[in-house]
């Protein structure tokens, strides 16, 4: 113990926290003031909000202190991320305490204005000034055992990330990687310093504390104050809508870059195709390297995977989206033909019964007339009376314009088929194409009728009895499409149908897990070998139980898969003819 | 000096090849597996350009090969090397020594179902273009009942990066144009439709052909790609298509629409082709030596490719380089 209040040594801590903070204040009003009025009422709003903000104290310590979704991917992982995160929390908090618990503290008085000041940085250099009772002793001891348990954890992946299940990790540039050598060597100095009060080691580790408080703003580092306002501004249901502005911004700052997502990415094939992934795309975007971010933002598939296991749950698929809106793109398009389309049953006048089964096929079943076929077959066996809304080849829904970004362009479709669907007077929609499945739930606005995609019809229909068929031994695996599984969650469904006509084998990955077949219309510029190459990995991992066919729900997976496939490759509805009992 | 040569595969390479080689003095064996000799060329009727009967061709070409020990119903189970060159062990148990090998296995034809979209498979009326051919060879074909309106889409399974074939097919042009004649010539008062994505007419006579086909069969070639084909209430085919040179999208109901399929790799060699050591090429046809002298030999010493097995041909490129593996092997055996 040394009776002083004040020792130079503080002031590079002093010096480094006052940067980070003033850094944090001056981004965080900057971010706020870039969000668009009607989301900065919102967040506002649901700060205040109970339910709200239940759900933020529960993700603030369930995200950023205990790391729950890395624990649920990897044991390992998960500690290693909250021994430091919770670990630094608990000795910087109990420090604080201690602060008010040894009032006043023994040897030397500080009162009034001073105490504010030497508070800020005792707790932090507490040991040199100060004496702990034993159980606070302990405490301090423990929790800093625990970052450099957590430390030695994170120096043993950086030489073998497999030991923590994690095949390719995220490559970085100087600055990551001598702020992480800062953060390494912080806790074990301190130790150091605490048990030999050696003046050369409080040194080093208030340097090396400034070191990492100075250059956090411009590292990955910079995630820990931002998670915290992502997390509040993601409950308040915001959408990302400039690529570098408000939302975004607060999105790209709370990137890790932890790599999760390189794994996950169905384009992780080879590692040129893995510098695509979103990780990758986060850190270009951050850095204003605008020409790679577009290039990525262009190539990627839109799977969803690497927001389903992004630790942080950045929607980064979104911000691509956004990067996507904003250059202009030059699509001439002439939607004048849209004025003059009707149904069949409108030209006719037969306009509608209650009961009525609206179809959409869509264009890519257009493109795979087996399931149109199987899909007649189905309503006309199930004795459904339906109308085929586009069987003359009717509008799209609009799904490739939003892609590309072109709200206007897929508005002017989107109304024409709500008022096709609408005058038709059915009171259910079935379709065939995830893709459209997709947008009709999303950006339609078709009150009253019943969205649904096959899957989930023909599953009703053998439930309800109106469908029978016959259970037989054929081995089956199926595959979810993202627009089917990772949007909406229709996993029991599609599965619910094919384990009463056969055998229903396990994929290696499924569910949330599920990788894009390659097709996807989301990406722009991969080359039919890289796709090739992302279907064939795919296919693969269909296999893995060796199944005698595969069954997808998507048309367009299913073109994908069937160049590949060594097995048939068959469309859920495509089932009910072969088994049709 | 006699000398075994093993060829695997009997159509028009295999045979030629067989004939030069004997011709040589050297002794050819054939293995084939199918029951007849001919390949595929004695499932046709006519050659292009000028109407020319397959089966005069495919019956000379028999002629010659009568002594030529010949294996039908059989294929080569399992071969390899040695001193003397190579065993190969035949699916009737009997072992052939041969001093070298020639590839001659030819091409399958694409399998239409894989396009999907041209609903080969799934409407009655969608047919390809060998079976077309065996109608005019046969007469026979319940789809062409007086057909009106008659569609061929060219490039089917090739010069798609969709399936995975970027080649071109090479004799899909000129048959499509020849069969579009020949339509003509048993329905005269049918509407002929072709749609083509540029026509390839590169030997002799065959510019002439596309003329004629204009000019004294009326059919109408129209520059797009088919994109889809669905049924109406009447069993009629209804096919989209674009005119790129009206810069317009058409609809078009047909009678009958024939699929000129693409040729692909004979892949039922693959297991041999493998213990032999040849490897394929980027469209997955065998990968020859180069494309210039070494055109007949592979990778391997006394492994000889010759035909379609390493590009889609016409029968005139087939039987020319049939002479000239001939040629490549006497000097091999000549050099040993």
């Amino acid at each position: 113990m040394n009776s002083q209040i004040f020792h130079p040594f503080v002031l590079p801590f002093v010096l480094g926290m006052a940067f980070v903070l003033t850094y944090c204040l001056v981004g965080l009003i900057r971010v706020i003031l870039q969000l668009p009025k009607d989301d900065r009422k919102q967040f506002l709003r649901s700060l205040v909000t109970p339910k709200t903000a239940w759900a933020n104290i529960r993700d603030l310590f369930g995200d950023c202190l205990f790391h729950v979704k890395i624990w649920k991917r990897n044991p390992l992982l998960g500690y290693m991320h909250s021994a430091i995160a919770f670990g630094w929390f608990m000795i910087i908090v109990i420090g604080h305490i201690m602060l008010f618990t040894l009032k006043p503290l023994e040897g030397v008085e500080v009162e009034g204005f001073a105490r504010t000041f030497t508070n800020f940085y005792y707790p932090i250099f507490f040991k040199y000034f100060a004496e702990e009772t034993p159980v606070f002793a302990f405490l301090m001891d423990f929790f800093l055992l625990m970052i450099i348990s957590g430390i030695l954890i994170a120096v043993v992946k950086k030489i073998h990330s497999k030991i923590v299940g994690v095949k390719r990790v995220t490559k970085f540039g100087f600055a990551d990687n001598m702020i992480r050598f800062a953060l390494w060597t912080i806790f074990p100095f301190r130790l150091i310093a605490e048990k030999t009060n050696i003046m050369a080691f409080w040194w080093l580790y208030s340097i090396d504390l400034l070191i990492f408080m100075f250059m956090l703003p411009f590292t990955r580092y910079m995630h820990i104050p931002t998670e915290a306002l992502f997390i509040l501004m993601r409950h308040a249901g915001l959408n990302a809508r400039e690529p570098r502005k408000g939302y975004a911004l607060a999105q790209l700052y709370s990137c890790p870059s932890c790599g999760l997502c390189i794994d996950a990415c169905p384009m992780s094939v080879n590692d040129k195709m893995s510098g695509n992934t979103s990780a990758y795309f986060m850190k270009k975007l951050r850095n204003k390297d605008s020409d790679e971010a577009k290039r990525i933002a262009e190539t990627c598939l839109m799977c969803g995977k690497c927001v389903m296991v992004c630790p942080v749950s950045i929607e980064s698929c979104d911000i691509k989206f956004s990067q996507r809106a904003a250059v202009p793109y030059e699509i001439h398009s002439d939607h004048s033909y849209l004025d003059v389309i009707s149904t069949e049953a409108q030209r006719s006048g037969e306009i509608s019964s209650k009961d009525k089964v609206l179809y959409f096929a869509g264009c890519m079943t257009q493109l795979t007339p087996k399931i149109m076929r199987a899909m007649k077959q189905i309503m006309e066996t199930a004795g459904e009376e339906y109308e085929f809304l586009d069987k003359d080849g009717g509008i799209c829904c609009g799904r490739p314009m939003l892609l590309s970004g072109k709200t206007a362009e897929a508005q002017a479709m989107i109304a024409k088929n709500t008022e096709l669907i609408k005058k038709s007077g059915a009171k259910k929609l079935v379709l065939s194409c995830p893709i459209c499945y997709k947008v009709f739930k999303e950006e339609y606005h078709l009150e009253g009728i019943e969205i649904q995609h096959h899957t989930q019809y023909i599953n009703e229909l053998i439930k309800n009895g109106k469908l029978k068929v016959n259970k037989t031994d054929v081995n089956y695996v199926y595959h979810d499409p993202c627009e089917l599984g990772r949007a909406f969650g229709v996993y029991d469904e599609p599965r619910e149908v094919i384990e009463n006509v056969g055998n229903l084998l396990k994929a290696k990955s499924e569910k949330e897990l599920s990788i894009c077949c390659g097709g996807s219309l989301g990406s722009f510029n991969l080359t039919q070998k890289e796709r090739d190459e992302i279907t064939s990995n795919s296919v693969a991992d269909l296999m893995f139980n060796n199944p005698d066919e595969i069954v997808t729900a998507c048309p367009l997976c299913l073109k994908t898969f069937a160049r590949k496939s060594p097995v048939p490759v068959k469309d859920i509805a495509e089932l009910f003819v072969v088994h049709q009992a | 000096m006699k000398e075994n040569i093993l060829i695997i595969g009997g159509g028009a390479a295999g045979m030629e090849a067989a004939t030069q080689l004997q011709k040589m003095g050297l002794t050819p064996i054939i293995v084939e597996k199918s029951e007849h000799l001919g390949g595929h060329i004695a499932q046709w009727d006519r050659l292009f350009p000028a109407f020319h009967p397959a089966k005069d061709v495919v019956d000379q070409m028999l002629n010659q090969v009568k002594d030529v020990k010949t294996y039908l119903n059989t294929e080569v189970t399992d071969i390899q090397r040695n001193s003397d060159g190579f065993k190969a062990i035949l699916s009737n148990n009997e072992t052939i020594d041969a001093k070298a090998v020639i590839l001659a296995t030819g091409f399958d034809i694409f399998k239409a179902e894989r396009k999907q979209e041209y609903g080969y498979g799934i409407y009655n009326n969608v047919m390809t273009s060998v079976e077309l051919e065996n109608f005019f060879r046969t007469g026979n074909d319940a789809r062409i009942n007086n057909p009106k309106k008659i569609g061929f889409v060219h490039c089917v399974g090739a010069r798609d990066v969709k399936v995975c074939n970027t080649y071109c097919s090479k004799v899909c042009c000129t048959t499509a144009l020849k069969q579009a004649c020949e339509i003509k010539e048993v329905f005269p008062d049918a509407e002929v439709y072709t749609f083509y994505m540029d026509l390839r007419m590169f030997g002799p006579g065959y510019e002439d052909l596309y003329l004629k086909t204009q000019k004294d069969f009326d059919v109408k070639c129209v520059r797009g790609r088919v994109c889809e084909v669905s049924e109406d209430m009447d069993g009629k085919l209804v096919i989209k298509a674009e005119d790129t040179l009206f810069g317009k999208p058409l609809k078009m109901t047909l009678d009958v629409l024939v699929l000129m399929c693409s040729m692909e790799k004979n892949k039922s060699i693959d297991v041999i082709q493998q213990k032999l050591g040849v490897a394929n090429n980027s469209d997955g046809f065998m990968q020859n030596k180069d494309m210039y002298l070494g055109m007949n030999g592979t990778a391997q010493d006394g492994v000889f490719v010759a035909g379609a097995c390493t590009a889609p041909k016409s029968l005139p490129d087939t039987i020319g380089e049939a002479r000239s593996v001939a040629t490549q092997v006497f000097n091999y055996i000549n050099s040993k």
